[in-house]
């Protein structure tokens, strides 16, 4: 479960806040997306999930112990770094302090890619790396699993694959997804829950309400994606 | 050659050759790929103010430059959290420091010694004692990097991920720090304190154009580095030119050849295709 209360952050630490007053709570088993204009401060709160970054004000709490990370596709996209698939994933095995090498090899499986493990990262395509990134992120067994923008830079038969990926692993493996997204048609079809982020502030609401609050704010002609 | 190893002074610079030679690119295949190649000459010039203290005070300096640069390194990795946003003004700090303590000591004329061969390198003074400091700074360094193997690897690759996996980054930094430090003060006898930073990033940069992944990188950096670093030193000597400059021209050298090599079969590869 995550649990934020008053939650205010700067990155200065003083006001204004990208975050302010954000009262959230998602419980387990739960599938968020959350969504909002660039710079309203998605990757932000993710960040405090992931305690990466401190509250400047308020509190947030992760109560999941075992937390999976898939980083937006720029903030990793380190194409010139001579790494296998392989070597990605089984030293991420050795950091979560795994014994069974023959994971690495299941992870691969689950997300498809088998026949990739000694590619090197850098010669993947954006949905390939993309599922790499997700099978070492399902390496440790997580109960909560954080990504921010899966779709970003994946071709669109990758980006089907991806979301029907996500959703077995919360509706079959129960697993919390928390999701930030730019595929609002992803984000309604694929949540149980959509957190809207808009100066500073946030709300939840079902993807049913997400999808005719957006439709009437931007006219009834307009698609969703 | 081997008339040339019957030597004693060759003897010493080669066994220290062959440490720098392993130790060196260790450190700098993963210093090249956060792209923090110019922490690397920063400490060597770091390095160069420890020789100094440690010349002054009449002790080794070897173990003066590794203390030293340790404290510099280890400075350079607590500014990081206080300049956030201007990440290349510490090195400048650093630099600063590190150059005024030796161009000050150098020129106040209370050196015992003469700090000159560890700017240019040379095979004739490197000593016992020495030797035996690099021996042992080199086995420890090599050991703490294979312990550390898996969390560095993926420091330099995702640091975040590496936090999500529970990986201590900020105490694993401060102990690369002293690893690059320890390399640096192993070298600069042989390299002198001017071309080390290429002997930590060239031997990488001749590897990455292999496009292999990260233990062959590794392990294709280290040969390199042998090549270049023994093939100056032997050079250097009948040439009598300083090892360390001449060493960094091989290393370009050795580069040049490489990306040649790979340009040339590329085309012909494409040719075929055609």
């Amino acid at each position: 479960m995550i649990k934020a209360e008053n939650l205010s952050f700067s990155y200065s630490g003083s006001p204004p806040y990208i975050l302010s007053e954000i009262n959230l709570e998602i419980v387990d088993g739960e599938y968020v997306s959350v969504v909002g204009e660039n710079g309203c401060g998605k990757s932000t709160l993710m960040k405090l999930i992931l305690r990466f970054l401190k509250p400047t004000h308020g509190s947030i709490e992760t109560y999941s112990k075992r937390i999976g990370y898939v980083p937006q596709k720029s903030d990793s996209d380190n194409s010139g770094f001579p790494i296998t698939v392989y070597e990605m994933l089984n030293s991420y095995r050795r950091l979560l302090k795994i014994k069974d090498k023959s994971i690495v090899g299941k992870s691969l499986r689950q997300v498809g890619l088998s026949d990739y493990s000694e590619s090197l990262m850098g010669n993947l395509s954006g949905g390939q790396a993309q599922k790499a990134l997700i099978a070492r992120a399902l390496m440790g067994s997580p109960d909560l699993l954080i990504l921010d923008e899966p779709s970003a830079g994946v071709d669109l038969e990758s980006q089907t694959e991806i979301y029907a990926l996500l959703k077995k692993l919360n509706t079959e493996n129960g697993i919390t997804i928390v999701s930030v997204e730019h595929n609002l048609d992803a984000a309604v079809s694929n949540s149980t829950s959509i957190y809207h982020l808009a100066g500073g502030h946030g709300h939840i609401c079902t993807p049913q309400q997400y999808a005719e609050e957006y439709l009437s704010s931007k006219g009834k002609g307009d698609s969703l994606a | 050659m081997t008339a040339l190893l019957s030597y004693g002074f060759m003897q010493n610079a080669f066994i220290v050759s062959l440490f720098i030679s392993v130790l060196c690119p260790c450190i700098g295949v993963f210093l090249v790929l956060r792209r923090y190649s110019m922490i690397g000459d920063t400490l060597s010039h770091a390095s160069l103010a420890g020789v100094t203290i440690g010349l002054m005070l009449n002790q080794n300096p070897v173990l003066g430059a590794f203390i030293f640069t340790s404290i510099c390194g280890a400075l350079i990795e607590f500014l990081r959290r206080y300049f956030k946003k201007h990440t290349d003004l510490i090195l400048a700090v650093v630099l600063a420091l590190s150059v005024g303590t030796a161009i000050t000591i150098i020129s106040s004329g209370k050196l015992h010694a003469n700090a000159d061969s560890f700017m240019f390198g040379s095979i004739l003074t490197v000593t016992g004692l020495d030797m035996i400091m690099v021996i042992v700074l080199s086995v420890i360094s090599v050991l703490a990097l294979i312990l550390l193997y898996h969390q560095m690897l993926y420091i330099a690759y995702d640091e975040e991920a590496a936090k999500v996996a529970g990986v201590k980054t900020r105490l694993i930094n401060y102990i690369f720090s002293i690893l690059v430090a320890s390399a640096v003060s192993v070298s600069i006898r042989i390299v002198g304190v001017l071309v080390l930073s290429s002997m930590i990033a060239l031997p990488v940069a001749t590897a990455l154009q292999l496009e292999k992944g990260f233990k062959q990188t590794l392990i294709f950096s280290i040969v390199f580095s042998m090549i270049d670093i023994m093939s100056g030193l032997f050079i250097s000597y009948y040439l009598n030119v300083a090892p360390g400059g001449f060493t960094a021209l091989v290393s370009v050298a050795v580069l040049v050849i490489v990306i040649a090599v790979k340009k040339t079969l590329s085309a012909v590869k494409a040719k075929t295709l055609a």
